[in-house]
């Protein structure tokens, strides 16, 4: 496909590879009078800018010199020490000057633009090439077997190979070896090819098939293999591109003969040793592989020679063509069509009248529609081979649960198969450390000693406190030691009661006299009182008098009710410090206190709501401490709420508290609250403090969160056991995860079945119609399978999560495994499968499970008959699509009299099972159910055109192949509901 | 670490160019210059050769697995200017569709996120970039996006399903406000954003960085962020990493990798979005993770799919 064009009659040279943007530079060939005769003669640099879509080339800068040009090449000397940031472009002259010329200085515009000048050939410089290996060294053929070897940092005295070859010819081409630095090869139109070693200053070899009519107008050395050159002839009796290999230098190796006139120019690529060039007098570019001798693609050109050809260095799809018509195109060689050119022609015209009204007429010109069909598109066919540099030979992937996907390709050096490795990749070392560590603590129940360690590596006083809160629910005293933790030591305050006590026993020694007044003063009246057995009055009286001691003295004597109102009495009167105190204590109301005491004496609050409280309300109180802390300003007070919420056993709350304190992605903070909230719900089960533990949503996505982390360090199945059993929590990623487990495991059941049918094997004596037995098994008809996932630490502590499911029926026959297991010497392997098994896989429909294998391997599977039993439960607030649905289809067929509907619906009843696997699978979009719940809204207040239109939108709105299953049933239903007016 | 846990003999008789695993990793799908496809069981360890498929009539560059809530469907790309989609049908694979509108080498498929149905998007050689959408009943509409990179589109990558700057949860029932938005690579240099407006697709962003062909681009996967990452890398050697974070999804910002000295072939997202695989062309793979300040540094050197892990973020994360 062209890309671009110049239109020159000009030699060329691309810029080197190294250099960035690419441009090409042109110079005025000496071999080319054009219609003025002219003999000006001018060098000009263009950038090849593919972004830009338009066929011209934008002119960068140019420079007129008083010679014309056999030869450019533009190489990277002085490139990378920053010297000459555009390299050095050498030019052969018609004088037999070789001069060096600055790009950078010529595209900035400047003057003394060159570098060095020679004039030491005699006759012109027709060859040059530079030293691929050393930029500073450039080679040049003049007339008369004369080649110079110029080092450009010492430009004055160039060497010479070696002897000039006799007879004397004029040399047509230079070129260096690209693999051997010190070997050079030039050609001469007589047709001989000579190859030097600078080392040794001698020719080595000469290469000609003694025909005598090879006219070499071309040479070039094979990318790869040092020993090999190809040389091209222009004469047209044999035009031909002649393979050599030196070590055997008798005749060609390979004669690409396709061209039918002289071949005037060839270039081997460096990016793909199997593509070579080739244009000749026939008007033909061809490319080759010249390794087989094959033509892999001939460019669409014009009917003009083209004299120089070559390879773009930095992008090697691109190729310039220079031809005798006055142009130099641009190709790419990855064919493609001219169309997308053509129609940026028309829209480059269109775009020169301007704003689309060209005529000033206020009529804008209509969008031009190419006829399309009048002229098919000139589709250019790609090479028939790959060129080498689209030929990905790397490239690894990741896939689900940490796994890298590599390719190893054989290399000439290390020749293999073709193979792909499938890598594990593990970042989070310490975070699976501590995971693997909390799982061995689960299964060993070994809390105190887990809490322990972590206390002893508590990085901070408060990391310390929690651990220890936690530590101190699996302890005996639950309470006394939380009170221990918060300061308050049973024994410490009663040997400071003991100081207290002496004084009393002091005291007791001495006797009063009972003396009995009844006077008229208090006193009397008090007297008075009790003598007459009125409690309430003396109580009274001695309120009054602010005898306070002695009103509750009396009180307590005048019975319960009495007492309570007087010490009410007492609390609205006396006003010290730990009135409050009192005050709870005595009356059992901790609300208040705790609702109004400083939140500085948030461990009194504490201490005495573990002390007085009952268990029922113990909860309740301590959250409401919690939740003032949370509320609290001061960030230190804030998260001692924690502790609070620890005492309380409110998961969720302790989440929700941490969480806010801490950066929640981050693995490790994940992992210090998992740690947390996992022993906490161990310590809530087997004290049962707080009845059943729900999981709540906070909890729920951060278990999510630490069961995507796991998984994505190749932890799925631990990842599983955290996963949270509410079914409206299920997200993508945890669906994914539950059925690539399932999957996995379905496997495992298959490679398990062949030992389970060798009856004699089996070590039980079992006939294997025996072990199959469960399977069949009956189920009751209202069966509900277990919750879809059973983590472990869902699950009352002691209990094995996994007895739960083997207890229920169905997926005990799949738990068969560990029968089997020691008896095949495969302990490991059994015992695994049944840590591993999450019920939910068993209990699910295989063959709904999206993307579950259907091939040959999982036939046996799918044919066990308990099947129907195995699905999962609709999640509960979908439960009423269902039951909508079907409730209408009754009273549809009820109504129905014509048996054709009354099939129409029972087919239609069948068929929405489709819809029930879905919501069952959860792999319905929100946008779906969301219109389905609208329907059945709809179907209530029995407006079923609503219900229609509803239907349309979903089915407008979605993805076919998601809704193809039912909801064309749906409609008919709903259809027929409308027809029959239920 | 990374740890080999299953080598899959693939037993192509040629380079193999891709491999991928599907949605839940128990089944690799390969491809090769010796023209096939092949899918392989690999569950527990295993290499179970499940289908060789067999169509293309050229090296075969890439596949993608569909999401499996469409079923089982791969598609593959071949320098015979063919996009095949193939479907598993009980048990048996079967072209599902044959694509054949490109004039040059399809060097890269991407299915889009599941939110936006069966929607493939294929680069091409010839420089156009096509959408394949599945409409049901085995049609499928084609849009083509004409010159999207000259002389080669080399790969393409969806953007994840978010709403552009919201991270509200959307009202179930209503069907959320999406943005359907790819990157494109090409030997133009440049890395392009496309977008679809009113059901025409658009260029909405140029990235220039790369001083030779881009050879692949990965929109990271969302995670819950409301930045959007890129990667690209190159034949210059380098990786650049993209990210934006107003949005509209105007600005971009560009920072280098790494400049490898060789070309990188491959860039590829770990699912949880954090680490980035690259794969250069001396067959080494590296991966790459940043760290909490924002630095991205190498955290392994994997040659035949082994290599140690480096703790560097580890310990920076430690000391934070």
């Amino acid at each position: 496909m062209k890309l671009k064009e110049i239109k020159r009659t000009a030699i060329q040279s691309w810029s080197p590879a190294q250099h960035h943007p690419i441009y090409l530079a042109t110079g005025t060939s000496a071999q080319q009078l054009d219609a003025s005769f002219s003999t000006n003669a001018s060098l000009e640099f263009f950038e090849l800018d593919l972004a830009e879509p338009s066929l011209d080339m934008k002119s960068c800068g140019s420079f007129s010199s008083a010679h014309r040009y056999h030869k450019l090449v533009w190489g990277p000397f002085d490139m990378d020490t920053q010297g000459r940031l555009s390299g050095v472009l050498i030019t052969g002259g018609e004088n037999g000057n070789v001069i060096l010329y600055d790009p950078a200085k010529i595209m900035a515009g400047g003057s003394d633009v060159i570098i060095a000048e020679s004039d030491r050939h005699t006759g012109p410089v027709r060859a040059l090439d530079v030293n691929p290996f050393q930029a500073n060294l450039v080679a040049s053929g003049g007339n008369e077997s004369e080649i110079y070897i110029w080092d450009m940092n010492n430009f004055a005295s160039p060497m010479t190979p070696g002897p000039k070859t006799q007879p004397q010819e004029d040399i047509s081409y230079v070129s260096w070896n690209r693999q051997v630095q010190h070997i050079l090869a030039s050609a001469s139109s007589s047709g001989r090819a000579s190859v030097w070693d600078l080392r040794k200053n001698d020719l080595i070899i000469k290469v000609s098939d003694h025909s005598n009519r090879m006219h070499c107008s071309g040479l070039a050395w094979n990318p790869e293999v040092a020993t090999q050159l190809v040389l091209a002839s222009e004469d047209d009796r044999m035009p031909v591109i002649q393979m050599w290999d030196l070590r055997f230098a008798t005749s060609p190796l390979k004669i690409l003969e396709q061209h039918t006139r002289g071949v005037l120019a060839i270039a081997w690529s460096l990016a793909d040793p199997d593509l070579l060039l080739s244009c000749g007098k026939d008007s033909r570019i061809l490319c080759w592989n010249p390794n087989t001798a094959e033509v892999l693609y001939e460019l669409p050109t014009s009917s003009q020679w083209c004299f120089d050809i070559q390879w773009c260095p930095r992008n090697p799809a691109v190729l310039s063509a220079a031809g005798f018509d006055g142009h130099i195109d641009i190709y790419s060689i990855m064919g493609g069509s001219s169309q997308a050119q053509s129609q940026r022609h028309a829209d480059q015209i269109s775009n020169s009248f301007g704003n689309m009204d060209p005529f000033g007429t206020g009529q804008v010109l209509p969008p031009l529609q190419l006829p399309q069909t009048a002229a098919p598109p000139a589709v250019v066919t790609p090479l028939k081979k790959p060129p080498k540099w689209i030929r990905r030979p790397v490239g690894a992937s990741f896939a689900f649960g940490g796994k890298l996907v590599s390719l190893e390709n054989p290399t000439p050096q290390q020749p293999t198969s073709h193979l792909v490795h499938i890598s594990q990749v593990v970042t989070e070392t310490t975070f699976l450390r501590r995971s693997d560590q909390l799982q061995a603590t689960l299964s060993s129940g070994r809390f105190v000693d887990f809490c322990q360690e972590k206390i002893d590596a508590a990085e901070n006083e408060f990391e310390k406190t929690v651990w220890s809160f936690l530590k101190a629910n699996f302890e005996s005293d639950i309470r006394s030691k939380y009170l221990e933790l918060l300061g308050y030591n049973r024994e410490e305050l009663a040997s400071k009661h003991g100081f207290i006590e002496e004084e009393s026993r002091f005291l007791k020694g001495s006797k009063y006299l009972i003396v009995i007044f009844s006077s008229s003063d208090v006193d009397g009246l008090i007297t008075q009182a009790l003598l007459s057995g009125d409690f309430e009055g003396a109580v009274e009286l001695c309120l009054h008098d602010n005898r306070m001691a002695d009103s509750i003295i009396l009180a307590c004597a005048g019975g319960a009710e009495l007492l309570k109102k007087t010490q009410k009495k007492y609390f609205t009167r006396t006003h010290s410090k730990i009135t409050k105190l009192i005050s709870a204590v005595v009356m059992k109301d901790w609300h208040d206190i705790l609702n109004t005491c400083e939140l500085q004496s948030w461990k009194e609050a504490l201490a005495a709501v573990m002390t007085y409280t009952q268990p029922e309300e113990f909860s309740s109180l301590c959250d409401l401490l919690g939740d003032r802390l949370e509320a609290a300003e001061d960030t230190q007070l804030k998260s001692q709420a924690c502790l609070c919420y620890i005492c309380a056993g409110n998961m969720e709350k302790l989440v929700s508290c941490w969480s806010r304190a801490q950066d929640g992605h981050c693995p490790r903070s994940l992992q210090d609250l998992v740690e947390k909230v996992v022993v906490l719900r161990h310590a809530v089960e087997q004290t049962q403090r707080s009845g059943p533990v729900s999981v709540g949503i906070l909890l729920a996505e951060k278990m999510s969160q630490y069961a995507n982390l796991l998984a994505s360090q190749g932890c799925l199945s631990t990842a599983i056991t955290y996963l949270p059993s509410s079914t409206n929590q299920v997200s993508n990623t945890t669906q994914r995860l539950t059925t690539s487990r399932r999957l996995t495991i379905v496997r495992k059941q298959i490679t398990l079945k062949p030992f389970l049918s060798v009856g004699p094997q089996n070590g039980w004596n079992d006939p294997p119609a025996l072990t199959r037995a469960p399977k069949k098994k009956p189920v009751p008809e209202h069966y509900m399978p277990p919750a879809p996932i059973t983590a472990p630490i869902m699950s009352p502590l002691g209990a094995d999560p996994h007895t739960q499911p083997m207890s229920s029926g169905a997926p005990q026959a799949m738990v068969q495994g560990p029968h089997v297991g020691p008896h095949v010497g495969q302990v490991p392997f059994s015992s695994m499968q049944q840590l591993q098994f999450p019920p939910a896989g068993l209990n699910s429909n295989m063959e709904g499970a999206p993307g579950a294998p259907t091939g040959d391997t999982i036939h046996p599977l799918q044919s066990i008959p308990a099947e129907k039993i195995m699905k999962k439960p609709i999640p509960h607030e979908h439960l009423v699509l269902k039951t909508t649905f079907e409730e209408l289809i009754q009273k549809c067929l009820a109504i129905a009299t014509d048996p054709q509907t009354k099939r129409k619906l029972d087919d239609a009843n069948k068929r929405l099972e489709a819809l029930y696997d879905k919501l069952r699978e959860e792999t319905l979009s929100p946008a779906i159910i969301g219109g389905l719940h609208n329907i059945v809204r709809s179907i209530e207040s029995r407006s079923y055109t609503e219900g229609l239109n509803i239907h349309t939108h979903i089915v407008s709105s979605s993805n076919f192949s998601e809704t193809s299953a039912f909801m064309p049933v749906l409609k008919v239903v709903l259809t027929q509901a409308n027809k029959l007016g239920v | 670490m990374v740890s080999v846990i299953n080598t899959v003999d693939t037993s192509h008789e040629d380079m193999i160019h891709d491999a991928q695993m599907d949605y839940y990793g128990t089944r690799l799908a390969t491809c090769s210059s010796d023209r096939t496809v092949k899918i392989f069981d690999v569950r527990n360890g295993g290499q179970i050769l499940v289908a060789d498929l067999r169509g293309h009539e050229g090296p075969v560059w890439q596949v993608a697995w569909a999401h499996p809530m469409f079923g089982n469907i791969l598609a593959s790309c071949s320098y015979d200017r063919k996009v095949i989609v193939w479907k598993e049908e009980n048990g048996a694979w079967d072209k599902m569709y044959e694509y054949t509108g490109h004039e040059s080498s399809v060097n890269s498929v991407c299915w889009g996120p599941y939110e936006f149905g069966l929607i493939l998007a294929c680069g091409s050689s010839d420089g156009a970039i096509s959408l394949l959408t599945f409409t049901g009943d085995q049609q499928w509409d084609v849009k083509k996006i004409s010159n999207a990179h000259t002389i080669g589109c080399n790969a393409v990558s969806w953007a994840p399903a978010v709403v552009p700057g919201s991270l509200i949860d959307q009202p179930s029932g209503q069907k959320p406000n999406y943005v359907k938005r790819f990157v494109s690579g090409g030997c133009d240099n440049l890395v392009k954003l496309w977008k679809e407006e009113d059901g025409q697709w658009k260029e909405d962003q140029k990235l220039e960085a790369h001083s030779d062909w881009v050879r692949d681009v990965g929109w990271a996967p969302s995670i819950g962020l409301p930045t959007s990452t890129i990667a690209s890398c190159s034949q210059d050697g380098r990786v650049f990493i993209w990210t934006c974070d107003d949005p509209a999804g105007n600005t971009w910002t560009a920072k280098l990798l790494h400049k490898f000295n060789d070309v990188v072939w491959h860039v590829s997202w770990s699912i949880t979005g954090n680490i980035l695989a690259v794969s250069g062309g001396d067959n080494k793979v590296t991966l790459w993770k940043e760290s909490m300040d924002g630095q991205w540094a190498c955290i392994s050197d994997v040659s035949k799919g082994q290599g140690a892990v480096s703790t560097i973020t580890d310990t920076q994360q430690n000391e934070q």
